[in-house]
């Protein structure tokens, strides 16, 4: 599209939004500083809070019960919020044990409960080094991408974490129809690690472009990758011998029709990423999203009604190979659409963040002198409402005054250069120039 | 289509000067003609349209030649053989237009075309500090073009970091009280290397003048008024009287300015409110300062200042040059 094309145009190379225009800020709101005046105070509080819990502690100890015996219940699990704690040190039995020093008096055995203590402190020490590993003031989620991937894969990694402590009862819950566990340790373990870091890459990938970055780079291997590593494993399950069971032999057309559909997904948003342009491409992705959970929600259905056991056949190949099979082809279509997301309108992004403090208008100085000005012509306001007829537009001079005094740094010339290419655009595509409006 | 009656009125349109014209259909030739480099040199200095405005502002007689445009080069030659430095000169003969009007108008193709064209000469010839006298120049090649591994400087911080040295004045020199114009080009707009102490710097080093600042000066300076030659019409005269009022104000005898653009809407109404040789509105002098600082140093502009030398006095005023 020509728009489109106009609008990369003006916009490539340039180094993104939280882009430092205008001279250095020198307007610091005053106020108490955190050190030493608001530490002080808060000291005092702290110390008085934790001797009145000393004193409780140690004199109004409430009776709470007798211990319960293990032997009551079966399955102790923790509280819900602290699953994931317990994850982290059950998923320590991977790291390698071993003893530094044996024989000495400094001896240091490394040993799982080492390295679950290991893990369950490094969210606390992440937490702890935050505010001086991020300096940044940027707090909307699309102007920091690296740190709201790092956010959203901390969260599923809470989610994974909780799955997996309670791996004992995923095991023996589900069974695939010979009896085994359905989901193996050894998936289970690769579920701990492979979600966070492919909801980080999809985070990252979408809030960059949302911030008008080319994210192609990103796009096509995030896309292309996942896509071959789908269908190569898909072509090996059903084509190389030994890698479906005997068992699941009578079975193979139902389990090929899942591979195929998984497969064609990942491939038909692969090859629309890399061959059609973006807005068709998001187009394709999300068509591929709908028929795709449209296609597996109808082949549960029929299956459960007509072939359970068959079903259970299908699900045991699936659910063991569930980090490639099931998470990629999901990735791939999530990425492929967020990624050839539309951005906002530079304009639109930034001026988001407008809280109407109306210090642009007083500063603007065509509003000095048009007599349009005592009719309420504003040309930042006007222009963020839509309410102009491209008055405001083409009398703005740039001069970058209201950005000067903006208190959030919104650049209002960065607008005027997007729609003035794009008037010019149309007048490209209408043959010839054109008078406004 | 035609011109629609707007509830603004009409004639709210982008007027293309001729000059735009020409531009725009320069900027479609983009072969490289054959260069002759008389001075190889690392730093090179691009004098920008500045010829181009002499025309343009004679050709729509908004002044008749005292306002010289053409002058900004011979002092800016001047002022850096001052400070030793023989730039090579990135003349209008083989460089483009950098397109700033055009993009800011929205023709972001010819912009394109005329920043290609302009990137390719500048890495052929090797230049490695490009040097220009122009704010929206400046902006436009350190921001809007991509010159990997160019310096991009306004000649004023080019003078200030060489240390340019102005000789005393001679004791008959009265003082005079100058007024400095941001540039929002230079200034406002750049988020690196903005322009504001560099020229006040220099005019400090001049020792008859005392530098006086205007109501609005630094990152909050006025607008001259119009921006990228969009329109001229009594909205911006009144912006661009209400700057040039600021100087009176402080009882500037200069208005120095860093923007030709700056000097071609202030030349214009100091022109037009002069009816009479001697009867102004502004009692100073408007001019860039390049020249300002060129003419406090001795010695002669190196191409006579673009000056015509059969004329002796200004032109008379008036719409036809004096004339019926």
């Amino acid at each position: 599209m020509e728009l489109e094309r106009v609008k990369e145009r003006v916009l490539e190379g340039r180094p993104g939004f939280p882009r430092a225009y205008g001279p250095a800020r020198v307007d610091h709101q005053p106020g108490i500083p955190l050190f030493p005046q608001e530490a002080t105070r808060d000291l005092v509080v702290i110390f008085l809070l934790t001797a009145i819990m000393f004193f409780l502690s140690s004199y109004l100890t409430p009776f709470l019960g007798p211990a319960r015996s293990p032997q009551i219940s079966e399955l102790i699990v923790p509280d819900w919020y602290l699953l994931f704690s317990w994850g982290l040190l059950k998923i320590a039995d991977i790291f390698p044990t071993f003893t530094l020093g044996a024989g000495t008096p400094l001896a240091a055995e490394f040993n799982p409960v080492f390295w679950g203590d290991v893990l369950s402190g490094i969210p606390i020490i992440a937490l702890l080094l935050l505010p001086f590993l991020d300096r940044g003031r940027e707090a909307r989620p699309a102007k920091a991408p690296i740190r709201s991937a790092i956010g959203t894969a901390s969260i599923a990694a809470i989610f994974t974490a909780s799955l997996y402590s309670i791996r004992e009862v995923i095991s023996e819950r589900w069974l695939s129809p010979n009896g085994a566990p359905l989901i193996p340790d050894n998936t289970q373990k690769w579920f701990f690690v492979i979600p966070p870091i492919l909801v980080g890459l999809v985070t990252y990938t979408a809030l960059r472009r949302l911030g008008y970055q080319p994210m192609r780079r990103w796009l096509v291997p995030n896309v292309t990758v996942p896509a071959i590593i789908v269908c190569a494993q898909s072509a090996a399950i059903l084509l190389l011998p030994g890698w479906l069971g005997a068992e699941a032999l009578p079975y193979v057309v139902w389990i090929a029709v899942h591979l195929v559909l998984l497969s064609a997904a990942s491939a038909a948003v692969a090859v629309a990423v890399i061959a059609l342009p973006e807005t068709r491409a998001r187009d394709v992705s999300a068509w591929t999203i709908v028929l795709a959970v449209l296609a597996f929600a109808g082949l549960s259905i029929y299956m459960d009604a007509t072939d359970r056991n068959g079903y259970s056949w299908v699900l045991s190949v699936l659910y063991p190979n569930m980090n490639t099979l099931l998470l990629l082809p999901m990735f791939a279509v999530m990425t492929a659409w967020l990624g050839t997301r539309r951005p906002y309108s530079t304009y639109e992004y930034l001026l988001n963040e407008c809280y109407q403090c109306g210090k642009c208008h007083t500063v603007c100085p065509v509003t000095k002198v048009e007599d349009d000005a005592l009719g309420g012509l504003n040309l930042v306001y006007n222009t963020f409402k839509k309410q102009h007829d491209g008055v405001p537009l083409w009398t703005c001079l740039a001069c970058d005054a209201c950005s000067a005094v903006c208190p959030l740094d919104i650049k209002y010339s960065d607008y005027i250069l997007e729609e003035r290419a794009k008037v010019h655009a149309k007048m490209a595509a209408d043959g010839g120039e054109r008078e406004w409006p | 289509m035609a011109v629609t009656e707007t509830e603004y009125g009409p004639g709210r349109t982008i007027p293309h000067p001729v000059m735009f014209r020409v531009l725009d259909s320069e900027a479609e030739d983009t072969t490289i003609p054959e260069i002759k480099v008389v001075h190889k040199a690392e730093v090179a200095y691009y004098p920008g349209c500045v010829d181009y405005y002499d025309v343009e502002m004679q050709f729509s007689h908004m002044n008749y030649g005292d306002t010289n445009h053409g002058i900004i080069f011979d002092s800016s030659i001047k002022l850096l053989r001052a400070v030793g430095i023989e730039p090579m000169v990135l003349d209008r003969s083989f460089m483009k237009c950098c397109g700033h009007d055009q993009l800011w108008q929205g023709k972001v193709d010819v912009f394109e075309k005329m920043r290609d064209y302009n990137t390719r000469i500048i890495k052929m010839l090797g230049v490695k500090t490009l040097v220009t006298s122009c704010a929206e120049g400046y902006r436009t090649f350190r921001l809007d073009y991509k010159l990997d591994g160019v310096r991009v400087v306004h000649i004023t911080q080019f003078l200030y970091e060489r240390g340019l040295r102005i000789p005393p004045q001679p004791e008959t020199a009265r003082k005079v009280r100058v007024a400095y114009q941001d540039p929002c080009r230079s200034c406002r707009q750049m988020p690196v290397g903005a322009v504001y102490e560099e020229p006040r710097e220099l005019i400090k080093r001049v020792d008859n003048a005392e530098l006086v600042e205007l109501k609005t000066f630094r990152a909050d300076a006025q607008c001259c008024g119009v921006a990228q030659m969009m329109y001229c019409n009594d909205k911006t005269k009144g912006l661009t009287r209400k700057r040039m009022d600021e100087a009176t104000e402080v009882q500037a005898d200069y208005l120095l300015t860093a923007c030709p653009k700056c000097l071609t809407h202030f030349g214009c109404l100091h022109h037009e409110n002069r009816w009479k040789p001697g009867e102004e509105r502004y009692g100073y002098k408007v001019m860039d300062i390049t020249q300002f600082l060129a003419e406090r140093l001795p010695g002669d502009y190196p191409t006579g200042g673009n000056v015509d030398a059969r004329r002796k006095e200004p032109p008379l005023p008036g719409r036809k040059g004096g004339g019926s």
